[in-house]
Protein backbone atom coordinates (compact mmCIF):
# COMPACT_ATOMS: atom_id res chain seq x y z
CA UNK A 1 0.00 0.00 0.00
CA UNK A 2 1.02 3.24 -1.25
CA UNK A 3 0.68 6.74 0.59
CA UNK A 4 0.53 9.03 -2.32
CA UNK A 5 0.25 12.53 -2.16
CA UNK A 6 -3.41 14.00 -1.57
CA UNK A 7 -5.52 15.66 -4.57
CA UNK A 8 -7.86 18.66 -4.23
CA UNK A 9 -11.18 17.06 -3.95
CA UNK A 10 -14.38 19.54 -4.47
CA UNK A 11 -16.88 17.46 -2.29
CA UNK A 12 -19.58 19.79 -2.84
CA UNK A 13 -19.80 18.09 -6.19
CA UNK A 14 -19.96 14.73 -4.37
CA UNK A 15 -22.79 15.99 -2.19
CA UNK A 16 -24.43 17.78 -5.43
CA UNK A 17 -24.41 14.06 -6.44
CA UNK A 18 -25.70 12.71 -3.72
CA UNK A 19 -28.38 14.81 -3.22
CA UNK A 20 -29.72 14.24 -6.79
CA UNK A 21 -29.42 10.71 -6.45
CA UNK A 22 -31.36 10.74 -3.55
CA UNK A 23 -34.13 13.21 -4.70
CA UNK A 24 -34.31 11.34 -8.03
CA UNK A 25 -34.58 7.93 -6.45
CA UNK A 26 -37.28 8.85 -3.93
CA UNK A 27 -39.30 10.45 -6.90
CA UNK A 28 -38.70 7.20 -8.54
CA UNK A 29 -40.29 5.22 -6.07
CA UNK A 30 -43.01 7.87 -5.27
CA UNK A 31 -44.11 7.36 -8.86
CA UNK A 32 -43.52 4.19 -9.53
CA UNK A 33 -40.80 4.95 -11.95
CA UNK A 34 -38.41 2.20 -12.24
CA UNK A 35 -37.23 3.78 -15.78
CA UNK A 36 -35.81 6.74 -13.75
CA UNK A 37 -34.00 4.34 -11.37
CA UNK A 38 -32.24 3.01 -14.32
CA UNK A 39 -31.52 6.17 -15.59
CA UNK A 40 -30.18 6.93 -12.38
CA UNK A 41 -27.78 3.58 -12.37
CA UNK A 42 -26.50 4.62 -16.04
CA UNK A 43 -25.66 8.32 -15.01
CA UNK A 44 -23.62 6.57 -11.93
CA UNK A 45 -22.12 3.78 -14.63
CA UNK A 46 -21.37 6.73 -16.94
CA UNK A 47 -19.71 8.64 -14.46
CA UNK A 48 -17.93 5.98 -12.72
CA UNK A 49 -16.35 5.14 -16.58
CA UNK A 50 -15.91 8.82 -17.02
CA UNK A 51 -14.14 9.16 -13.50
CA UNK A 52 -16.13 12.27 -12.11
CA UNK A 53 -19.17 12.27 -10.18
CA UNK A 54 -22.23 11.14 -12.20
CA UNK A 55 -24.42 14.25 -11.92
CA UNK A 56 -21.57 16.77 -12.15
CA UNK A 57 -23.08 18.60 -14.98
CA UNK A 58 -25.85 19.86 -12.41
CA UNK A 59 -23.39 20.90 -10.04
CA UNK A 60 -21.67 23.26 -12.38
CA UNK A 61 -24.89 24.38 -14.23
CA UNK A 62 -27.59 24.56 -11.66
CA UNK A 63 -26.13 23.48 -8.15
CA UNK A 64 -23.42 26.10 -8.19
CA UNK A 65 -24.45 28.97 -10.31
CA UNK A 66 -27.53 29.12 -7.77
CA UNK A 67 -26.04 29.68 -5.03
CA UNK A 68 -27.76 26.29 -3.62
CA UNK A 69 -23.34 24.42 -2.85
CA UNK A 70 -20.47 26.69 -2.52
CA UNK A 71 -17.30 24.39 -3.61
CA UNK A 72 -15.88 22.44 -0.45
CA UNK A 73 -12.09 21.56 -2.08
CA UNK A 74 -10.83 19.59 0.50
CA UNK A 75 -6.97 17.47 0.61
CA UNK A 76 -8.43 13.74 -0.25
CA UNK A 77 -8.11 11.03 -2.55
CA UNK A 78 -10.42 10.83 -5.42
CA UNK A 79 -10.34 7.04 -6.42
CA UNK A 80 -12.82 5.87 -2.93
CA UNK A 81 -15.72 8.32 -3.85
CA UNK A 82 -15.26 7.07 -7.64
CA UNK A 83 -15.19 3.52 -5.98
CA UNK A 84 -18.31 4.65 -3.70
CA UNK A 85 -19.80 6.02 -7.04
CA UNK A 86 -19.10 2.41 -8.58
CA UNK A 87 -20.94 0.33 -5.54
CA UNK A 88 -23.67 2.63 -5.45
CA UNK A 89 -24.20 1.78 -9.29
CA UNK A 90 -24.06 -2.15 -8.80
CA UNK A 91 -26.61 -1.59 -6.44
CA UNK A 92 -29.16 0.48 -8.29
CA UNK A 93 -28.25 -1.49 -11.86
CA UNK A 94 -29.40 -4.57 -9.72
CA UNK A 95 -32.00 -2.64 -8.25
CA UNK A 96 -33.07 -1.38 -11.29
CA UNK A 97 -32.89 -4.98 -13.05
CA UNK A 98 -35.20 -6.23 -10.14
CA UNK A 99 -37.53 -3.40 -10.83
CA UNK A 100 -37.90 -4.50 -14.39
CA UNK A 101 -38.01 -8.28 -13.84
CA UNK A 102 -41.45 -7.40 -11.27
CA UNK A 103 -39.21 -8.20 -8.19
CA UNK A 104 -40.31 -4.82 -6.90
CA UNK A 105 -39.67 -5.63 -3.02
CA UNK A 106 -35.63 -6.52 -4.14
CA UNK A 107 -35.57 -3.20 -6.32
CA UNK A 108 -37.21 -0.90 -4.23
CA UNK A 109 -35.01 -1.90 -0.97
CA UNK A 110 -32.04 -1.79 -3.23
CA UNK A 111 -33.05 1.79 -4.71
CA UNK A 112 -33.42 2.81 -0.33
CA UNK A 113 -30.23 0.97 -0.03
CA UNK A 114 -28.56 3.59 -1.99
CA UNK A 115 -30.58 6.20 -1.19
CA UNK A 116 -29.48 5.47 2.68
CA UNK A 117 -26.34 5.74 1.88
CA UNK A 118 -26.03 8.64 -0.11
CA UNK A 119 -27.64 10.57 2.40
CA UNK A 120 -25.56 9.31 4.95
CA UNK A 121 -22.61 10.40 3.37
CA UNK A 122 -24.14 13.82 2.24
CA UNK A 123 -25.52 14.61 6.09
CA UNK A 124 -23.37 12.96 7.92
CA UNK A 125 -19.63 13.09 6.26
CA UNK A 126 -19.59 9.04 6.53
CA UNK A 127 -19.14 7.99 2.99
CA UNK A 128 -19.17 3.96 3.37
CA UNK A 129 -18.05 3.18 -0.29
CA UNK A 130 -14.73 5.29 0.81
CA UNK A 131 -14.34 3.08 3.98
CA UNK A 132 -14.62 -0.28 1.81
CA UNK A 133 -12.17 1.45 -0.38
CA UNK A 134 -9.55 1.54 2.77
CA UNK A 135 -10.65 -1.43 4.49
CA UNK A 136 -9.92 -3.57 1.00
CA UNK A 137 -6.73 -1.46 1.25
CA UNK A 138 -5.54 -2.43 4.49
CA UNK A 139 -6.47 -6.07 3.70
CA UNK A 140 -4.17 -5.79 0.51
CA UNK A 141 -6.40 -6.34 -2.41
CA UNK A 142 -4.76 -5.50 -5.15
CA UNK A 143 -5.61 -2.05 -7.22
CA UNK A 144 -6.83 -0.30 -3.55
CA UNK A 145 -3.75 1.30 -2.92
CA UNK A 146 -4.55 4.69 -1.21
CA UNK A 147 -5.21 5.32 2.90
CA UNK A 148 -6.90 7.28 4.53
CA UNK A 149 -5.88 10.77 4.65
CA UNK A 150 -4.08 11.17 8.58
CA UNK A 151 -5.91 11.80 11.24
CA UNK A 152 -9.18 11.39 9.35
CA UNK A 153 -11.18 7.84 10.33
CA UNK A 154 -11.37 5.92 6.71
CA UNK A 155 -14.32 6.82 4.86
CA UNK A 156 -15.12 10.49 6.65
CA UNK A 157 -14.98 14.10 4.99
CA UNK A 158 -11.71 15.35 5.55
CA UNK A 159 -11.46 18.81 7.42
CA UNK A 160 -10.47 21.99 5.77
CA UNK A 161 -7.11 22.81 6.35
CA UNK B 1 -50.33 0.94 -4.49
CA UNK B 2 -51.09 4.20 -5.31
CA UNK B 3 -48.56 7.54 -5.20
CA UNK B 4 -50.09 8.79 -1.57
CA UNK B 5 -49.22 5.27 -0.14
CA UNK B 6 -45.81 4.94 -1.91
CA UNK B 7 -45.32 8.78 -0.65
CA UNK B 8 -46.73 7.91 2.78
CA UNK B 9 -43.69 4.97 2.92
CA UNK B 10 -41.11 7.10 1.79
CA UNK B 11 -41.87 10.07 4.65
CA UNK B 12 -41.86 7.33 6.78
CA UNK B 13 -38.52 5.63 5.96
CA UNK B 14 -37.26 9.41 6.14
CA UNK B 15 -38.68 10.34 9.20
CA UNK B 16 -37.45 6.65 10.27
CA UNK B 17 -33.35 7.90 9.12
CA UNK B 18 -33.92 11.06 10.50
CA UNK B 19 -35.26 9.27 13.97
CA UNK B 20 -32.24 7.21 14.48
CA UNK B 21 -30.19 9.96 13.72
CA UNK B 22 -31.88 11.49 16.80
CA UNK B 23 -31.50 8.52 18.19
CA UNK B 24 -27.71 8.30 17.66
CA UNK B 25 -27.43 11.67 18.90
CA UNK B 26 -29.26 11.15 22.24
CA UNK B 27 -27.06 7.87 23.30
CA UNK B 28 -23.82 9.95 21.73
CA UNK B 29 -24.87 12.78 24.86
CA UNK B 30 -25.92 9.93 27.45
CA UNK B 31 -22.10 8.10 26.89
CA UNK B 32 -20.31 11.80 28.26
CA UNK B 33 -21.24 11.44 31.92
CA UNK B 34 -18.79 8.26 31.68
CA UNK B 35 -16.42 10.62 29.91
CA UNK B 36 -15.49 12.85 32.41
CA UNK B 37 -13.09 11.33 34.33
CA UNK B 38 -10.54 11.04 31.60
CA UNK B 39 -10.92 14.90 32.37
CA UNK B 40 -9.86 15.14 36.15
CA UNK B 41 -11.18 17.18 38.46
CA UNK B 42 -13.62 20.55 36.44
CA UNK B 43 -13.38 23.72 37.72
CA UNK B 44 -16.85 24.35 39.73
CA UNK B 45 -18.62 27.52 37.99
CA UNK B 46 -16.32 27.64 35.21
CA UNK B 47 -17.64 26.65 31.07
CA UNK B 48 -14.26 23.56 30.15
CA UNK B 49 -13.20 23.25 26.56
CA UNK B 50 -11.47 20.10 25.55
CA UNK B 51 -9.46 20.75 23.12
CA UNK B 52 -8.55 16.95 21.23
CA UNK B 53 -5.35 17.31 18.95
CA UNK B 54 -1.92 15.17 17.45
CA UNK B 55 1.67 16.77 16.99
CA UNK B 56 1.16 16.47 13.84
CA UNK B 57 -1.70 18.05 13.23
CA UNK B 58 -1.10 21.46 11.12
CA UNK B 59 -4.03 23.78 11.70
CA UNK B 60 -4.32 22.72 15.62
CA UNK B 61 -1.40 24.64 15.61
CA UNK B 62 -1.66 27.41 12.99
CA UNK B 63 -5.71 27.67 13.75
CA UNK B 64 -7.41 26.15 16.25
CA UNK B 65 -4.98 26.86 19.26
CA UNK B 66 -4.34 30.47 18.44
CA UNK B 67 -8.65 30.68 18.48
CA UNK B 68 -8.72 29.27 21.75
CA UNK B 69 -5.92 31.49 23.17
CA UNK B 70 -8.00 34.37 22.30
CA UNK B 71 -11.22 32.95 23.77
CA UNK B 72 -9.70 31.81 27.13
CA UNK B 73 -8.15 35.40 27.22
CA UNK B 74 -11.55 36.92 26.84
CA UNK B 75 -13.05 34.85 29.24
CA UNK B 76 -10.44 34.22 31.75
CA UNK B 77 -11.23 32.16 34.82
CA UNK B 78 -14.51 31.76 33.52
CA UNK B 79 -13.08 29.14 30.91
CA UNK B 80 -11.04 26.08 32.14
CA UNK B 81 -9.14 24.50 28.63
CA UNK B 82 -8.23 20.67 28.55
CA UNK B 83 -5.76 19.93 26.08
CA UNK B 84 -5.87 16.20 25.49
CA UNK B 85 -2.96 14.59 22.64
CA UNK B 86 -5.26 11.99 20.80
CA UNK B 87 -1.98 10.12 19.81
CA UNK B 88 -0.53 9.55 23.19
CA UNK B 89 -4.24 9.16 24.84
CA UNK B 90 -6.00 7.13 21.43
CA UNK B 91 -8.14 5.31 24.48
CA UNK B 92 -9.54 9.11 25.54
CA UNK B 93 -10.04 9.64 21.62
CA UNK B 94 -12.05 7.11 21.16
CA UNK B 95 -13.87 7.12 24.29
CA UNK B 96 -15.05 10.43 23.29
CA UNK B 97 -15.71 9.49 19.56
CA UNK B 98 -13.09 11.84 18.42
CA UNK B 99 -12.37 10.56 14.60
CA UNK B 100 -10.26 13.44 13.75
CA UNK B 101 -8.13 16.59 15.23
CA UNK B 102 -8.70 19.70 15.71
CA UNK B 103 -12.06 18.24 17.73
CA UNK B 104 -13.23 20.63 20.77
CA UNK B 105 -16.18 20.07 23.50
CA UNK B 106 -17.57 22.98 24.58
CA UNK B 107 -18.75 21.59 28.29
CA UNK B 108 -21.12 23.96 30.32
CA UNK B 109 -20.63 24.80 34.11
CA UNK B 110 -23.25 22.09 34.95
CA UNK B 111 -21.21 19.63 33.04
CA UNK B 112 -23.17 19.44 29.89
CA UNK B 113 -21.54 18.54 26.67
CA UNK B 114 -23.29 21.27 24.38
CA UNK B 115 -20.99 21.68 21.15
CA UNK B 116 -18.74 19.39 19.30
CA UNK B 117 -16.73 21.07 16.42
CA UNK B 118 -15.61 18.04 14.86
CA UNK B 119 -12.26 20.68 12.64
CA UNK B 120 -11.53 24.20 13.51
CA UNK B 121 -13.87 26.16 15.51
CA UNK B 122 -12.94 29.75 14.78
CA UNK B 123 -12.88 31.62 18.56
CA UNK B 124 -16.22 33.78 17.35
CA UNK B 125 -18.03 30.30 16.82
CA UNK B 126 -16.44 29.51 20.14
CA UNK B 127 -17.73 32.31 21.94
CA UNK B 128 -21.09 32.15 20.57
CA UNK B 129 -21.47 28.53 22.05
CA UNK B 130 -19.39 29.06 25.08
CA UNK B 131 -22.11 31.94 25.59
CA UNK B 132 -25.36 30.09 24.85
CA UNK B 133 -24.07 27.25 27.52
Amino acid sequence: MTNQPLQKVDHSALKANQLTIILLNILAFVFNLPFLAALVAAVMGLGSLLKLPGFILLYRYFYKPLGLLKPDILDDNPEPHRFAQFLGFLFMAAGSAALFTGAGALGWGLVWLVVALAALNAFGGFCVGCAVYYWLGILKVSGFTKTAPAGIFPGMKPKAR
Amino acid sequence: MDVLTRAGIALLIMFGGFGLSLLYQYWARLRTPDLFPDLGTLRPGASTLVYFTTPTCAPCKTLQRPAIQQVSQLLGDALQVLEIDAAQRPEVARRWGVLSVPTTFVIDPRGKVRHVNNGVARAEQLLIQLQRG
